[in-house]
């Protein structure tokens, strides 16, 4: 039984944990993912802008880096002539841009046959026809070219920026070899984060500049993304085993692409800790209040605990009331039921005194003593019935839950309650259909049909024909037991109040107004209904609904534990011991 | 004990058959004659047949109310003194039993030389004639 109760308040505990988490974590968590949605993609938009507009200023300045080399080619091509530059004018230029920081490589004059008519620079160079490459071609077709990478007669990777220049007929060429480590630094200037970084691809993919991290000038980049977009692209590309936000840009000449990468892990760090930070303060938040509904609910259950407890205790008292009061309504039937052998006891024991006080006593006095004392001796065992009855109506108020025998248990109450209905000339009848046994405590079946049928008792008093009649059936799964009488009825008004602890209607001294109430509060015990029909003057009936448990699916459950409680003092309802009261 | 020449005569009723014999022997032996009905209709057809000094009539009676057959006995012998007897007694049925003009209301189990002291108190009432207030408080304490 207690650990019933304990699973019941375990039980309950969850529960109530269960509920008030949802509520305070429902909410919490619904807004909380809200927030972080919008927050991440807000974030994560803001990032990819970033990211974009990094590049789009970093176009600008490789382009005009790239433009600002053309002008000054351009510039020296235009401004002076053949003879000028070389005559020393390219030489001086040459000295002007080592000490400028070598932007560029190596200058050089070339006729319209491709030969060299001026070379300055550290390759050896000078005796080089280009008449069949590729930039040659190129320049002389559309006057102003800028190469891709390649590695020339030099065999090292380079660009270069040509110009034409036509005089008459004939025409030469100026030509700039760009300083690529020059131009990698002017590409690398751009950072971002810790592994941001700047490369350069031709048409093919293959690296024009290479990032720092790794590659080499005209190796292939494997960047999959090489067919023309106007605007900046925003792509996640797989290199190796990381993955690489990147932003690419077309620019204009050379038709390079450049490609800004970082690192997603890198990009999204700022974004990804700030998240973290969400969900840690989410559970915290969360922890909170599972602290918080653990202690709410522990208090609860700990208030229904004790609030169960005092309501045990005054159930409890209520039962002993009522016991106390039932054994009071039935004391008028007991005392006539004992003094009436008390009284014939009495007149026997003078009858023997009478006989005994003549001397000497004859044969026939001597028997008639004899008999009465055998007399006496049976008067005094039917006073013992009585009490015994008594006994153990009143000790069985805490009995656990047993297989009862209703039939019996109804009987034997009917017999002790005949003995005041005798008194009283009140015709007590018992119908019984075959009742099953039921899982219940006898003493409380007992309590519940002694206050019924006592109350019709006290309510057919003073009636003609006063008649209470018991009547037990079973139904599906429950047995109904009914009281009814032809007594003064319940008026109207008074029957919602009826079970209520205190009413009563009878006088002062009479009723506690606890049978009815201890009645409801039993039969609702046991999982079972009780209703009341009544008419003033015609009668009242009080119809007991109890649920037949299974006994045996009972033991299953309970068993054990019904064992440990039935102490053998106990004593066991089903003697018929009162059946010599009629 | 006995204060008359002639014996008093005393109805006893009492469905207690044990209780009824055993006190009618007792009270015999003490000078009176007594006879015993078990029943309210032996006790009614005992009354119109005879004439008795006192009536000890049991308040409870399996089939008829004992105030009831109280009244009718009175009915059918108005000069005869009825001393009532019951195993339980509440103040009520104390009141309701003096009203209607019983001499004593006596409870269960009553002493018997008391006993016999009443009913010859109730005998002489009934030979002097008419009613005695004293005796009727007397017997009922």
């Amino acid at each position: 039984m207690r650990k019933a109760q304990e699973n019941h308040y375990s039980s309950m505990f969850r529960f109530l944990v269960v509920r008030i988490m949802l509520v305070s974590l429902g909410p919490l968590a619904a807004i909380g993912g809200a927030n972080f949605l919008l927050f991440y993609h807000l974030n994560k938009s803001l990032v990819l802008e970033q990211h974009a507009n990094f590049l789009r200023y970093h176009k600008t300045s490789v382009e005009s880096f790239l433009q600002g080399l053309v002008a000054e080619v351009l510039s020296v091509a235009n401004n002076y002539t053949l003879e000028e530059l070389v005559s020393g004018g390219l030489e001086r230029m040459y000295r002007m841009v080592q000490e400028r920081g070598g932007l560029f490589e190596d200058l050089g004059i070339i006729d319209s046959m491709g030969n060299h008519v001026q070379y300055l620079g550290p390759y050896d160079l000078a005796r080089k026809n280009y008449r069949e490459t590729e930039w040659f071609r190129k320049v002389v077709e559309e006057g102003v070219y800028v190469s891709d990478m390649f590695l020339g007669f030099r065999g090292v990777p380079h660009f270069v920026i040509a110009v034409r220049r036509t005089v008459g007929d004939d025409f030469w060429i100026l030509r700039a070899t760009v300083n690529t480590d020059y131009f990698a630094k002017v590409l690398d200037a751009a950072r971002l984060g810790t592994t941001g970084e700047s490369f350069i691809v031709n048409e093919r993919g293959l690296y024009q500049v290479p990032p720092r991290s790794a590659g080499m000038p005209l190796e292939d980049s494997n960047f999959p993304y090489l067919d023309f977009h106007p605007g900046i692209k925003v792509s996640e590309v797989t290199m190796g085993e990381k993955v690489f936000l990147c932003s690419s840009v077309w620019i204009s000449r050379p038709k390079w692409l450049l490609v800004f990468k970082q690192e997603s892990e890198d990009v999204f760090s700022p974004l990804w800790k700030a998240s973290l930070l969400g969900v840690l303060l989410f559970l915290v938040g969360g922890l909170g209040s599972v602290i918080l509904s653990v202690g709410a609910a522990r208090e609860q259950v700990k208030r229904v605990y004790k609030a169960d407890r005092e309501k045990e205790a005054l159930t409890q008292r209520l039962l002993l009331a009522g016991r106390t009061a039932a054994v009071g309504e039935m004391s008028a039937g007991l005392a006539h039921e004992i003094n009436n052998p008390l009284a014939t006891i009495d007149t026997l024991q003078t009858l023997i005194r009478d006989l005994a006080s003549t001397s000497p006593i004859s044969e026939e006095d001597r028997q008639e003593i004899m008999d009465s004392a055998a007399k006496i001796g049976q008067q005094v065992a039917r006073c013992k019935v009585i009490t015994q009855g008594l006994l153990k109506f009143s000790r069985m108020v805490d009995a656990p839950p047993e297989e009862v025998d209703l039939s019996q248990l109804l009987e034997e109450l009917v017999t002790i309650t005949k003995t005041r209905a005798k008194v009283e000339n009140v015709a007590l009848h018992l119908e019984m259909e075959n009742l099953p046994k039921i899982w219940a405590c006898a003493a409380h079946l007992q309590q519940i049909f002694a206050n019924l049928i006592n109350n019709a008792l006290d309510a057919v008093a003073g009636r003609e024909k006063p008649l209470v009649r018991v009547k037990a059936r079973r139904q599906d799964d429950k047995v109904i037991v009914s009281v009814e009488d032809n007594g003064c009825g319940i008026p109207p008004q008074d029957i919602p109040r009826i079970f209520t602890p205190f009413f009563t209607t009878k006088p002062p001294g009479k009723g506690t107004g606890l049978g009815l109430a201890i009645c409801h509060g039993l039969v609702q015990n046991m999982g079972g209904e009780i209703r009341v029909e009544s008419a003033v003057g015609l009668g009242t009936r009080f119809t007991v609904l109890i649920p037949i448990q299974d006994a045996r699916a009972q033991n299953g459950a309970k068993g054990l534990e019904g064992r440990n409680h039935t102490s053998p003092e106990r004593v066991s309802p089903g003697r018929p011991v009162h059946g010599e009261l009629q | 004990m006995e204060n008359s020449s002639e014996p008093i005569t005393v109805l006893l009723v009492d469905d207690e058959v044990e209780f009824a014999t055993t006190l009618a022997k007792v009270l015999r032996r003490r000078g009176l004659e007594v006879q015993v009905a078990n029943s309210s209709r032996e006790a009614l057809r005992l009354v119109s047949k005879e004439n008795f000094q006192v009536v000890l009539l049991d308040v409870k009676m399996p089939e008829k109310d004992g105030l009831t057959l109280f009244k009718e006995v009175r009915e059918i012998s108005p000069h005869t003194s009825v001393i009532l007897m019951t195993g339980h007694i509440s103040p009520e049925q104390e009141r309701s039993g003096r009203s209607v003009g019983a001499f004593a209301y006596l409870l269960k189990p009553y002493p018997i030389p008391d006993l016999v002291e009443l009913i010859q108190k109730a005998a002489r009432r009934v030979s002097v004639g008419g009613h005695s207030e004293k005796n009727h408080e007397r017997g009922g304490t």
